[in-house]
């Protein structure tokens, strides 16, 4: 058991293992220090937010509200409206019921009780001054109704004094002038008007009008007054001026505008003396704002002294608030120390592991063999891997060497694979080439053949030319004689007398020179067509003109008409329709254009010749069947040439002939139609142009022949592939 | 409470908010138009109010048949200031700020006006043709002021003119009231002596809103001037003339156009023959035909002197005729229609949506506004018209429009 774990003392994961142990070991003290030094700072913390906040925010909140209410006073004393005012003090109240609120929350959180006394006596004391504020200042306001009703009423009364004595003085001037009372009146004589007692009166009137102004410039001073001393002479020049009205108003004779007159001076008076006239709504005001200057400087030095205390108890709380949140922060700066310190020796530890062990052992262990492994991936097996120890890397170097050694011999075997692969690639690129070559070979022999046959078609022709010649003309010599014979027969037989028996012997003279005529005829006819054919055969193979430069579209539109017209003229029932689709790019070509002409004259004759026939046999398979013979050719300019197509709808090549067509006395068309060379001519003339001439055909469908002349028109006898494809 | 009346207050600023952002000038609304009058509806010269308060109803009731301006009625909304100058400032106020008008229009009267002119120009409200020729409200620092008439040194110098070039009379006296209006007509009247080389006789003067005009009658008569220029409210001048002639002393009476040229017969009847009164406006009766000075007498002008009104004045009268039935034309609601009207020709060039920038604005084109025949053109100051015109009443009791002949009067 021990012997066994002490093997083990040597493998990786029982390293490892302790290793991580004491990783995790570290990791669970450093975490003991954090949850020590986080209860530490928790502590701090609730001491700070618990009893500090509460307690700071209270005191803040005393001071703001104290001086809230050390500025109710000036606030209340400015509002300008009675509104201003009520809003003010409602405010006043709130400020007031805050500080209770504040003052009570800080005494229950415990604090110095030799701050809060002072504190709440001035306050009360404070309040009070306010309350004493707030009434004066109604009073005050209802004191300015008071002198603004009365201002009023001096105004109205004066007008109508005006008005009472304006006109009077003016009416007793006149009067007194011209004897004048009212209008249409006799006006008194002047000795009776003009009088002392008038004069009098005038000047009576004119006094009170004045004394009026001065009384009411008095009241109206009343109200500027800054100072109740002053007060005392105004009512003194007021009565003064009222007792002179009075003087004169006395010595008016006691009629209705004396009577009118007193009772507007009784008003006066009311305005002037007495309560609720402008000299005790004054004094009033004076002595209110007096009271209310005493009230306001005792309310500033208790606002002043509270706001200092107040001070104090803050001060007081922010040296509580540093207190706690100094603690805190001792407790934050421990633990954070602590942490750094056991995160450093983690570090350190882990360093030391990684280093001591998995870098100086197993990182370059592992690092050759990660060496060793890339050479072998790069295919070199050959050198040995050593193995030593026993650990996990020991058993991975010879587990690698196992895999060295399987894999060297898998590699041999692979190399005779592709070996043997590689051959079976070339055997069949052999074939292939093979193949390739039979194709060619049979190609060559074909083109020799019809080459050899083309020349053997010519000599045959030039031999057989002469006997031709002679059969030819001795055929008509023959012929000539034999109408001279006929005659000399006749005649001769006409100098027999006739009878029975030579009758018979007559009959048959003239059948035999019957006969012998004919007979010369068909040996004539027969001569010239085999004249003919012979006249064809010697024509291939054998060019008959010159090289020249020539314009390929005209020369196909030209043997086009030609053709078209020739076939018209042999079958008088012939119809097609002939449609051109000429390219005009293409140029003009270094050919021989006779040659030329001819392939394409029978190339559309050949196309004529299968588009009637077709419309032929559909006739005759139904009369009333419509059918429109098209021919379509078309020139198109390639890059390396030139390719001119004939395409027609007639009755098509079958499969089994398609092959054969170039071949020459290969023909189709009935015997006297056709001479089957002109397929064989034309394919070797397009050659000796060094072009192809392909065939595309569907039985009763289409036929399209191809011509493909290059730029180069030199004749080309191994490249092109004159066989025909379909 | 105090947290309550947050949302209270955010609403009251969003609808202010939505109010401006509306864009309308103030006054002005979707559908009407709201001008403010304040005036004497009440005292010696509620005529006066009375009568430019109907000339002005006369044509918006007119704008108003005929659709409104774009659309928007005008409404005219008028206080009574007693011609006393306190009580003006306090309408001018209350019709700014509470009825929120677009302009002010036919305040009546110099002492009135001078008082309540300040207060509309601190916010930039148009102040619209009062009856005042004073001199002050035409000096140009008033912008906001668009006077129709001509002033009161037109109408001396026109009288003055008369007297002295005419009727060869150099001996004149006035009689004013005491205040800035009774100034500006003895101011004028120096100002025209002065410039002939003479110098004013005799004064007499009474107070403001009284008929105290004997004391004045009493020194005047002693200066025993040829003629007397009045510069007073119909009742006190009436009053003057009634008792002038009561006692003897019959010099020519002249008078201006403040005077209420309608209420001044109406109180004199018979007695107002022969007294001659500056118009600002054309005759708004029946055509009677003018009067031609000759020889220094009067008499009537041949048919074919007959200066015939502007079309405006009998457009005015069958209108008149049609709403007012009961009240016959007069100079003064003349004045007051033509006032309207130029209103409405203003805020019709101001298009539909009209501002008062605008409005004032119209003041310094140099162009002339047609009012039927009766031109009005600013331009260099904010006087519409100069037009003055002599009036007579003959026998009858009637305007008569005065034509003065050429080689009349003492070279």
């Amino acid at each position: 058991m021990f012997r066994r774990l002490y093997n083990l003392r040597s493998r990786i994961s029982a390293q490892l293992t302790i290793a991580i142990m004491g990783a995790v070991t570290l990791t669970v003290i450093s975490g003991m220090v954090g949850w020590y030094s986080f209860d530490r700072v928790a502590d701090a913390q609730r001491h700070v937010s618990e009893e500090t906040v509460p307690a700071i925010a209270a005191a803040f909140g005393i001071a703001q509200q104290s001086g809230a209410l050390a500025a109710a006073a000036p606030k209340l004393t400015s509002a300008g409206t009675q509104l201003d005012l009520t809003y003010t003090g409602f405010e006043v109240q709130q400020n007031r019921d805050e500080f209770a609120r504040q003052l009570r929350l800080l005494e229950e959180l415990g604090g110095d009780h030799e701050h809060f006394q002072p504190i709440r006596t001035q306050s009360r004391a404070l309040v009070s001054t306010i309350a004493d504020i707030e009434n004066l200042m109604w009073n005050l306001f209802a004191l300015e109704a008071s002198r603004l009703r009365l201002t009023d009423r001096m105004a109205v009364l004066s007008r109508e004094l005006n008005h009472f004595l304006i006109p009077a003085i003016d009416d007793q001037l006149f009067y007194a002038m011209t004897g004048y009372r009212l209008l249409d009146e006799v006006p008194m004589s002047r000795t009776h008007t003009f009088t002392d007692r008038e004069i009098l009166r005038y000047r009576v009137l004119s006094e009170i009008h004045s004394g009026t102004k001065v009384a009411f410039e008095i009241l109206a001073t009343v109200f500027n007054t800054s100072s109740i001393t002053l007060l005392e002479p105004l009512k003194e020049r007021f009565e003064a001026v009222r007792r002179g009205i009075q003087h004169n108003l006395n010595t008016l004779p006691d009629d209705e505008q004396r009577q009118q007159l007193e009772s507007l001076f009784n008003e006066m008076d009311r305005l002037g003396s007495g309560e609720g006239s402008s000299f005790d709504i004054r004094q009033r005001e004076l002595e209110a704002e007096t009271e209310l200057q005493s009230i306001l400087e005792l309310n500033q030095s208790l606002a002043l002294n509270l706001v200092n205390n107040v001070e104090k108890l803050v001060s007081v709380a922010e040296d509580a608030a540093i207190d706690a949140t100094e603690a805190s922060e001792d407790a934050i700066l421990t633990g954070r120390n602590l942490l750094i310190g056991i995160s450093l020796v983690s570090v350190v530890g882990a360093a030391l592991i990684s280093w001591l062990y998995i870098g100086r052992g197993l990182i370059r262990r592992l690092s050759r063999l990660s060496e060793r492994m890339r050479v072998m991936a790069k295919g070199d097996l050959e050198e040995e891997i050593e193995v030593r120890g026993s650990d996990e890397i020991a058993e991975m170097s010879s587990a690698l060497e196992v895999f060295r050694q399987h894999a060297l011999e898998v590699q041999r075997l692979n190399l005779v694979e592709k070996m043997a692969n590689e051959l079976k690639a070339k055997n069949e690129l052999i074939e292939t080439a093979l193949t390739d070559l039979e194709k060619a070979q049979d190609q060559i022999v074909m083109r020799e053949k019809l080459a050899a046959l083309g020349e053997l078609t010519a000599g045959v022709a030039h031999e057989i030319r002469n006997p031709l010649n002679f059969i030819k003309n001795f055929a008509e010599g023959s012929t000539e004689l034999l109408e001279e014979m006929v005659e000399e027969i006749e005649a001769l037989l006409a100098d027999i007398e006739e009878n029975d028996e030579t009758k018979e012997r007559h009959a048959l003279v003239r059948e035999i020179t019957d006969d012998l005529v004919e007979n010369t005829r068909l040996i004539r006819q027969h001569g010239t067509r085999a004249d003919s054919i012979v006249q064809s055969m010697l024509m291939m193979g054998r060019g008959s003109g010159e090289r020249q430069p020539y314009a390929i579209n005209p020369l196909v539109d030209e043997h086009a008409r030609l053709a078209y017209h020739s076939a018209r003229a042999t079958d008088t029932n012939f119809q097609a329709e002939l449609v051109f689709e000429l390219d005009p790019e293409v140029p003009e070509m270094d050919i021989i254009p006779q040659d030329i002409g001819r392939v394409f004259l029978n190339l559309i004759g050949n196309a004529c010749y299968a588009a009637d026939d077709r419309r032929r046999k559909i006739r005759e398979a139904d009369p009333s069947a419509r059918f429109d013979p098209v021919i379509r050719i078309s020139t198109k300019k390639l890059e390396d040439g030139v390719e001119i197509s004939v395409h027609d709808n007639g009755s098509g090549i079958p499969d089994d002939v398609i092959d054969k067509i170039f071949n020459p006395f290969f023909t189709t068309k009935p015997t006297d139609q056709g001479t089957g060379l002109g397929l064989a001519m034309s394919n070797d003339i397009v050659r000796q142009h060094g072009g192809t001439i392909t065939v595309d055909s569907e039985p009763d469908t289409y036929t399209e022949f191809t011509v493909h002349l290059p730029f180069d028109t030199t004749p080309t006898v191994s490249e092109s592939s004159p066989a025909p494809q379909g | 409470m105090q947290r309550a009346s947050q949302p209270r207050l955010c609403a009251a600023v969003l609808v202010l908010v939505a109010g401006l952002a509306h864009g309308q000038e103030a006054g002005v609304n979707d559908d009407s138009i709201k001008f403010g009058q304040s005036a004497a509806f009440s005292g010696p010269a509620q005529d006066l109010g009375k009568e430019i308060r109907r000339g002005i109803e006369l044509a918006f009731a007119e704008a108003n048949e005929a659709g409104g301006v774009f659309g928007r009625t005008l409404e005219l909304v008028s206080l009574d200031d007693a011609y006393e100058p306190e009580a003006a400032i306090a309408n001018t106020t209350e019709l700014i700020t509470r009825e929120n008008v677009f302009a002010l229009i036919g305040a009546v009267g110099t002492p009135t006006s001078r008082s309540a002119v300040p207060v509309a120009h601190a916010d930039n409200v148009p102040y619209i043709a009062p009856f005042t020729g004073a001199a002050f409200l035409r000096d140009r620092q008033w912008n906001t002021v668009i006077n129709l008439r001509a002033s009161y040194y037109q109408e001396t110098e026109k009288i003055v003119d008369f007297l002295t070039r005419s009727l060869g009379i150099n001996r004149i006296g006035v009689f004013y009231q005491d205040d800035s209006f009774g100034q500006a007509g003895l101011r004028g009247v120096q100002i025209a002596l002065e410039r002939r080389g003479l110098a004013m006789v005799g004064t007499g003067v009474y107070p403001r809103n009284t008929t105290a005009v004997k004391t004045g009658l009493l020194d005047l008569r002693a200066a025993d001037p040829d003629a007397v220029v009045l510069v007073g409210a119909y009742d006190p001048v009436a009053s003057f003339i009634t008792w002038a002639k009561q006692i003897g002393f019959e010099p020519l009476f002249m008078t201006i156009s403040f005077v209420g040229s309608d209420a001044l017969i109406e109180k004199l009847g018979p007695a107002s023959s022969g007294i001659f009164v500056t118009q600002v406006v054309p005759p708004p009766g029946d055509d009677e035909g003018a009067v031609i000075i000759d020889g220094g007498r009067l008499r009537a002008a041949g048919d074919d002197s007959t200066v015939t009104s502007p079309p405006i004045v009998g457009h005015y009268r069958e209108l008149l005729e049609r709403l007012f039935p009961e009240n016959p034309p007069s100079f003064v609601s003349l004045e007051g229609y033509l006032a309207g009207r130029l209103v409405v020709s203003i805020l019709e060039s101001c298009g539909e949506s009209p501002d008062r920038a605008c409005f004032l604005e119209t003041m310094t084109h140099d162009r002339v506004i047609d009012l039927g025949g009766f031109p009005i053109r600013f331009g260099d100051d904010n006087q519409g018209s100069d037009a003055v015109y002599l009036t007579v009443v003959d026998d009858q009791g009637r305007y008569r429009k005065v034509v003065e002949t050429a080689g009349t009067g003492g070279e």
